[in-house]
């Protein structure tokens, strides 16, 4: 404590703040670079996605075409934001499937045990035991191609992950003597899950969902590529980049940009979920 | 403490606890282990009642067994737990949970692990009222800032709205007992409050444990093991032993003439504040394991002055009037 209190004098408050709080900081930028344009997508464009413009393809980049043109002709910044909207829509969805769907057979798994328990973890291990990727097809041959189907696929897959996560945090609550004290005081078990262990498990699950949103947007990024994800001329950053694969020698920039795009999506999502862990524990928030 | 015998100073009311005979065993692979054995304890109105033992004495799972929370594992194999006259055995667990908070409310051992680490101080001190009174947020709140006024926490109104991690031990241990004492309950069960405190926090809270008893009449089960601690604190004590309670009596008796041969070994271990006694004096030995009893007297073992009828156990014997130990020695000497 008291070295803590030396820092602060030496340091001063802001630069405290920033080193606890870098990976927000840095996360928050890129994710704010990602979710607008996503939002604003139609008035931030600078041409629309789907114009073709046969005259104009594969223009390097320049003043009139910022990130350059496609093969036929299309503004690849144009496409790039409006891919942008796909990735956080589909990263929205299908997060919100796995914790929700997760968060809910995890708690009900750790909080009851026993057989609930069994049957609903070795369900979910068997979920598990598949790539993700490889369940991804499977889903996505099952439901049809689409990019709603995309979504449900991708929450599917989010599903054990979220519910182990789930339910390890729960049995470690209950352990704890909060719960015990709680029982004293007379609680019942509804109040119990949703007063006591869900604010306690909430914690672990968000950041979660925030590397889960990382990794909705790659796997989102992947069935493009592999064509079973949004499809043409609907732009992604998964086929955009199959598309840029065909012309790396002669239009570099059409495989580079979506591959920027998606590095910047998945590191800042991944960073701001590590960020908002440290700012949302108030056991490490008193410093700040 | 008057000579009158203890029981008849309440007139006709019944005591606020009473526990007769209650065994309690854990159903083990090499059998039975019962760890509470045909314990009989009273509490009355306004007494703070120490039950006290070592490690593995059975004091926490009777208290436990007070409230109804007993391990999954444990079973109630005989007696009777009765709160002011109405027994607690055998009522469905919504019962016994409407009781839990509201009529018997417990302050834990480790208060810094006891709060829940992400709820606010205020909204936690304020459950009971929520639970109990279905009382609005609001109101719960203000009530909750009233109790922690009551423990003496200070500045209670911006207390209330901090996280437990703000707090030091001693604070923690007082938001514990404001939730306690939340509803008033008749009876509380105070399974070694201090332990976890350092020496000038804990008279405090002993301090504060007698002021609640004085203003709310509020009756008290103190469960310890430092005799120090029931010295300054309780009426009557309960000293417990391997499941069975070898002595009982009122403090002032017991300190005076401990009748058991471990009452009387105990209170030489105890280290005392000034340096007159230099060596600190243990009683040789352990405690008995629950699965494996001696035959007689629980204490036979480790006692000094065993004799050929120690083999048999000794049923409760007067020392004086109100204070009883389990020896034979007291037959020989009475007579």
């Amino acid at each position: 404590m008291q070295l803590v209190q030396h820092e602060r004098h030496r340091m001063g408050l802001w630069a405290i703040s920033w080193r606890r709080s870098r990976l927000l900081f840095i996360g928050g930028f890129l994710v704010g670079l990602v979710v607008p344009s996503a939002v604003f997508a139609d008035v931030i464009s600078p041409y629309s996605p789907y114009d073709i413009d046969v005259a104009n393809k594969l223009q390097p980049p320049g003043r009139t075409h910022w990130l350059g043109t496609d093969e036929f002709g299309r503004d690849v910044l144009s496409r790039i934001i409006h891919a942008a909207r796909i990735s956080v829509k589909v990263g929205a969805v299908a997060v919100s499937v796995g914790l929700i769907g997760g968060g809910m057979i995890g708690i009900t798994a750790g909080y009851f045990g026993g057989p609930i328990d069994m049957v609903l973890m070795r369900f979910m291990e068997l979920l598990f035991s598949f790539p993700a990727i490889l369940l991804a097809i499977v889903l996505m041959a099952v439901l049809g191609t689409s990019i709603l189907n995309a979504m449900t696929a991708i929450g599917i897959i989010f599903i054990p992950g979220f519910s182990r996560l789930a339910r390890a945090a729960t049995q470690e609550v209950l352990r704890q003597q909060y719960i015990e004290a709680a029982h004293t005081i007379g609680m019942t078990d509804l109040r119990l899950l949703t007063r006591e262990i869900l604010p306690n498990v909430i914690t672990p699950l968000f950041v979660e969902a925030m590397a889960a949103f990382a990794y909705a947007v790659l796997l989102e990024s992947s069935l493009s590529f592999l064509g079973l994800g949004a499809q043409p001329p609907e732009p992604s950053w998964g086929n955009m980049l199959n598309t840029g694969r065909g012309f790396m020698d002669q239009a570099p920039w059409l495989g580079i940009v979506p591959g920027m795009a998606m590095l910047i999506g998945v590191l800042g999502f991944n960073l701001l979920g590590d960020g908002l862990r440290d700012f949302f524990d108030p056991r490490l928030r008193e410093a700040v | 403490m008057s000579g009158a015998p203890r029981a008849h100073r309440h007139g006709d009311r019944p005591p606020v606890l009473g526990i007769e005979g209650l065994s309690i065993e854990f159903a083990m692979r090499r059998g039975a282990a019962r760890v509470v054995d045909g314990v009989t304890l009273e509490v009355w109105p306004g007494e703070i009642v120490g039950l006290i033992g070592e490690s593995g004495s059975g004091k926490t799972m009777t208290a436990l067994s007070v409230l109804g929370l007993l391990p999954r594992t444990a079973k109630i194999t005989a007696g009777d737990i009765r709160l002011s006259g109405t027994s607690l055995l055998g009522l469905p667990e919504a019962q016994l949970r409407a009781i839990r908070g509201r009529d018997i409310a417990m302050i834990p051992q480790n208060p810094m692990s006891a709060l829940n680490p992400v709820l606010r101080v205020g909204a936690q001190v304020g459950e009971p009222y929520v639970l109990h009174r279905r009382a609005d947020w609001k109101t719960a709140l203000a009530q909750a800032v009233r109790r922690l006024t009551d423990v003496h926490l200070p500045l209670p109104d911006e207390r209330a709205s901090e996280y437990p991690h703000q707090f030091s031990g001693g604070m923690q241990q007082r938001a514990m007992t404001a939730m306690a004492i939340a509803l008033e309950p008749q009876l509380l069960v105070a399974d070694e409050p201090t332990t976890a405190l350092d020496v000038t926090i804990q008279a405090q809270i002993l301090r504060l444990l007698r002021e609640i008893r004085e203003e709310h009449r509020t009756s008290i089960l103190f469960i310890t093991h430092d005799l120090g601690v029931v010295a300054e604190t309780c009426d009557w004590v309960y000293v417990m032993y391997a499941g069975r309670i070898l002595e009982q009596g009122s403090v002032e008796r017991i300190f005076a003439h401990p009748g058991h041969p471990y009452t009387q070994a105990l209170l030489r271990a105890t280290p005392a504040a000034e340096p007159a006694q230099a060596e600190l004096v243990s009683i040789p030995g352990t405690i008995p394991s629950p699965l494996d009893l001696p035959r007689g007297c629980r204490f036979l073992d480790r006692c000094p002055y065993r004799f050929e009828h120690c083999n048999e156990e000794p049923p409760p014997l007067a020392v004086e009037t109100d204070h009883t130990a389990r020896c034979w020695l007291l037959e020989a000497v009475n007579g």
